[in-house]
């Protein structure tokens, strides 16, 4: 279980606090939904320790993250800067991470195949010789292959085409553990009814709602007191109500449409 | 040892800019060293002896800080992911530095062992003497003391970058040890005085002069009318030891505390 407790995170002293109190548990598969820049990646790297607390406290089946060390099996993530330990072929980087958490490199060989990215390939060239997509697909199916309790997943389905998307959705609906997925994509809510969902706008995190019960709610740019979350994007209130008419969060491509919307919604 | 310890091997050894830099280019100045500059030794076994002394304290320092650009640069280039793998892999911060000291020293090792054959061969080769050590235990002994420094500075400058985030800094701090070295180099003309003992790239080269050739080494000015004074070996071995435990202990604190630096922020040469 991952804890956030007034979770407060700023790169720069005395700059505004880029995350801004947020209180999380996360004990169950969870989608992290929101724009780009919204401080999900950031969020991810508090979680990690990779970046300086200001405020707050991350716990990680309770033990503080900035006190753990040597620990395998508690969490793993996919951001590529933090999977370039050696410059060496992605191949030779794959079994080096399944070697150094007792993980499974065979499991990692196994979802990068049916994602089309072929052995050769990966015995061939370095991470940062392949393309975007590919690089992404690696570093997922490394974080999945560490056997950790705890996955975060940054963006993972970017820049994969429809039909890898299908296929890596699998491996994370099959996955034994929790993960924390974060996206700004909608189209995925379909297929992940069960999973938690929360929402991240300007550094606040709203939530959480089973995605099933996300799924029958419809966008209202007012302050309704019957909203199941309210949400606030660039001051203006956001409510997802049960029951009413207008847009669904399905009808929104990306979330970063939130804001076109909320615009549009103040003109009218 | 884990997989990380072989993978850092590797990729130390294959890396180009390694090999030109400490072997290729190194080796032209031992060619030099042979073949040019040696035109007023006289071909008695003392001269050439304490020669090639000379010529072999003053490049393995070279060679040495060459290969600490490397591997400054692949801890900097790694820095994110080694405060990832120190809290969520099996290496804790101590089993990472030892995994990668371990590499490193041995790529040092390797390195000094192909200086210490192609310096002996080149000038066995122009001479026509197979000139070997006076004390082979004691230069085997300041190889491993140096190898285990050159780790130290790299492993701290390279850690000490990530701490102050000032990765814009990376080429000039991981090129800080050349520079030192080339320092030391001058010391071939320049009195160093009570700064030989300072410096410990001035330290490995007295030091390998002195097990080379049997003979106390200088402050400095070699090359000139007047040289400088002798060294105490035993304060110049001391100097070393302390420099290196030094850094290798701030190594292992600022290791806790990193961050970490983003690969793209990085601009290395």
């Amino acid at each position: 279980m991952i804890v956030a407790e007034n979770l407060e995170v700023s790169y720069k002293r005395k700059q505004k606090p880029v995350l801004k109190k947020v209180n999380a548990v996360f004990d169950d598969k969870s989608l992290i939904l929101g724009p780009n820049g919204s401080g999900k990646t950031t969020f991810f790297r508090a979680i990690c320790g990779l970046t300086n607390i200001t405020y707050g406290r991350i716990l990680i089946d309770n033990v503080n993250v900035e006190e753990i060390y040597a620990k395998t099996g508690i969490l793993s993530v996919n951001f590529p800067e933090v999977l370039s330990l050696l410059s060496v072929k992605v191949y030779d980087l794959i079994e080096l991470y399944a070697n150094l958490t007792n993980g499974n490199s065979a499991f990692a060989h196994n979802i990068l195949d049916e994602l089309g990215v072929s052995e050769e390939l990966l015995k061939s060239k370095k991470l940062h010789e392949l393309s975007a997509g590919q690089v992404k697909a690696v570093c997922t199916a490394i974080a999945l292959s560490m056997n950790a309790k705890h996955v975060l997943l940054d963006e993972p389905f970017e820049q994969l085409d429809p039909a890898r998307k299908d296929k890596l959705i699998k491996y994370l609906i099959e996955y034994n553990g929790i993960i924390i997925l974060n996206t700004h994509e909608t189209w995925l809510l379909r297929k992940l009814l069960e999973w938690k969902a929360f929402f991240m706008f300007e550094g606040m995190l709203y939530g959480a709602i089973l995605v099933e019960d996300l799924l029958k709610t419809k966008l209202s740019f007012a302050d309704d007191p019957h909203a199941l979350i309210k949400i606030k994007v660039s001051g203006r209130p956001i409510s997802l109500v049960k029951g009413r008419k207008g847009k669904s969060i399905l009808s929104l491509e990306s979330l970063d449409k939130i804001y076109e919307l909320a615009l549009e919604k103040e003109k009218s | 040892m884990t997989k990380y310890f072989s993978l850092n091997l590797k990729s130390i050894l294959v890396n180009p800019h390694l090999i030109f830099w400490s072997i290729v280019f190194v080796e032209f100045w031992v060619f030099m060293w042979a073949y040019i500059f040696s035109v007023n030794i006289p071909e008695v076994e003392e001269a050439i002896r304490e020669y090639l002394s000379l010529a072999y304290g003053s490049l393995i320092v070279i060679s040495l800080s060459s290969v600490s650009i490397t591997i400054s640069q692949s801890l900097i280039y790694s820095s994110k992911s080694i405060k990832l793998v120190t809290k969520y892999t099996r290496l804790s911060p101590s089993k990472f530095l030892i995994e990668n000291f371990t590499s490193s020293f041995t790529v040092l090792i390797i390195i000094s062992m192909i200086m210490f054959a192609s310096t002996i061969g080149v000038f066995w080769n122009k001479f026509g003497m197979l000139i070997l050590p006076k004390n082979v235990l004691g230069l085997a002994a300041i190889t491993v003391l140096s190898a285990i420094f050159i780790y130290a500075i790299s492993a701290f400058l390279s850690l000490l970058l990530v701490l102050l985030r000032a990765p814009k800094s990376a080429s000039f701090i991981t090129f800080i040890p050349m520079m030192l070295s080339f320092i030391a180099y001058s010391s071939l003309w320049v009195d160093f005085q009570i700064g030989a003992y300072i410096s410990p790239f001035n330290c490995i080269s007295s030091l390998c002069y002195h097990y080379f050739s049997g003979k106390q080494p200088l402050t400095g000015a070699f090359f000139m009318p007047s040289n400088g004074k002798p060294m105490d070996v035993t304060l110049t071995i001391v100097s070393l030891i302390i420099w290196t435990l030094s850094l290798l202990i701030l190594a292992v604190v600022m290791l806790r505390k990193i961050k970490g630096v983003g690969i793209e922020e990085i601009e290395l040469v």
